[in-house]
């Protein structure tokens, strides 16, 4: 039986990708990408403790359920944003996206 | 010869290449991998398991390295698949399901739909920001503490427990209805705040074009 510790070690690296992507990258898309990246993270850490330490192996299956149906909403969302910022801006970059800022 | 349709140049450079890398990478790891199974070091679970996590970091530092954002959209989708693997390998079968479903048929496509009608390849150069140093040391050293965490601590007896399909279905919607109802909400909202934000903008034809001007 594989360790529990390498699912939450391959979950780690996952998420710390994740989050230089996001605060590396500059475009909205790419963004979004690696922000994908961490939610899967955070599912496999889910799935990985709920078939592991769960004796019914339940509340987690039903929390990485929810996170992928948030994850898939959430882009739906964005690339709304991001299209919208590409129609007033003419580009997807964040730098773009300063209208509040002083 | 195949007859085939036309494609760009590039595309081919970029399967050979792609291909190339991929090969080169994985049939390493691939050999060393069978020798240990068929040594018996490892089981055939463990080698699906070190497959599934060299694709994922493959893909995801692919993800967030690559300056072509296609070429990082098709790192995603290799990620993603590989997470779906892992799942497998825990035994929710529905749970790997969805994830090829969702990420692979819906999220990707839109991700790739999204980037074409934005046009974000004109200026590939500027996803390199100044802040990238500071971006990678925050990165290792979360990584390097989330992994001492899941080394260090103690998780107490493991149990490897599977949940039959038909179980799943029946609990998800006796015992989480209140959830599911609000993830609908939730999907209800996220619906209309696309359509909102994407739709096209009026012609205002029969408007008062100084309204629209005053607000923006």
């Amino acid at each position: 039986m594989i360790p529990l510790e390498n699912f939450l070690i391959l979950s780690g690296i996952l998420f710390a990708t994740g989050l230089y992507g996001v605060l590396a990258r500059r475009s909205a898309i790419l963004i979004l990408m690696s922000v994908e990246l961490m939610l899967a993270a955070v599912s496999i850490n889910f799935v990985a403790f709920a078939a592991y330490l769960d004796g019914e192996a339940f509340s987690g299956l039903v929390f990485a359920l929810f996170v992928i149906t948030v994850a898939a909403a959430e882009v739906g969302l964005a690339l709304g944003i991001v299209l919208r910022l590409f129609r007033e801006r003419r580009t997807s970059y964040v730098d773009a996206a300063d209208s509040l800022k002083w | 010869m195949i007859e085939r349709l036309p494609l760009p140049a590039q595309f081919d450079r970029i399967i050979m290449v792609g291909g190339t890398a991929a090969a080169l990478v994985m049939t390493p790891i691939l050999v060393v991998l069978l020798a240990l199974l068929i040594g018996d070091e490892i089981s055939a679970a463990e080698l699906v398991f070190w497959l599934a996590f060299t694709v994922i970091v493959a893909g995801a530092l692919g993800t967030v390295l690559l300056s072509n954002i296609v070429h990082a959209a098709l790192a995603l989708i290799a990620t993603l698949l590989g997470v779906a693997a892992i799942y497998l390998l825990l035994a929710t079968e529905f749970i790997a399901l969805v994830q090829i479903l969702v990420y692979g048929g819906g999220v990707v496509i839109l991700i790739i739909f999204g980037l074409m009608m934005t046009n974000a390849q004109a200026d590939p150069v500027v996803t390199d920001g100044s802040q990238k140093p500071f971006a990678a040391i925050v990165g290792v050293l979360l990584g390097s503490i989330f992994i001492a965490a899941a080394i260090d601590a103690e998780w107490g007896a493991q149990t490897a427990a599977v949940v039959p399909f038909r179980d799943f279905g029946a609990r998800l919607f006796r015992d989480f209805i209140v959830p599911v109802i609000i993830v609908g909400v939730l999907l209800d909202i996220a619906l209309s705040g696309a359509l909102v934000n994407a739709r096209p903008p009026r012609d205002d034809a029969d408007e008062p074009a100084a309204e629209g001007e005053a607000t923006s």
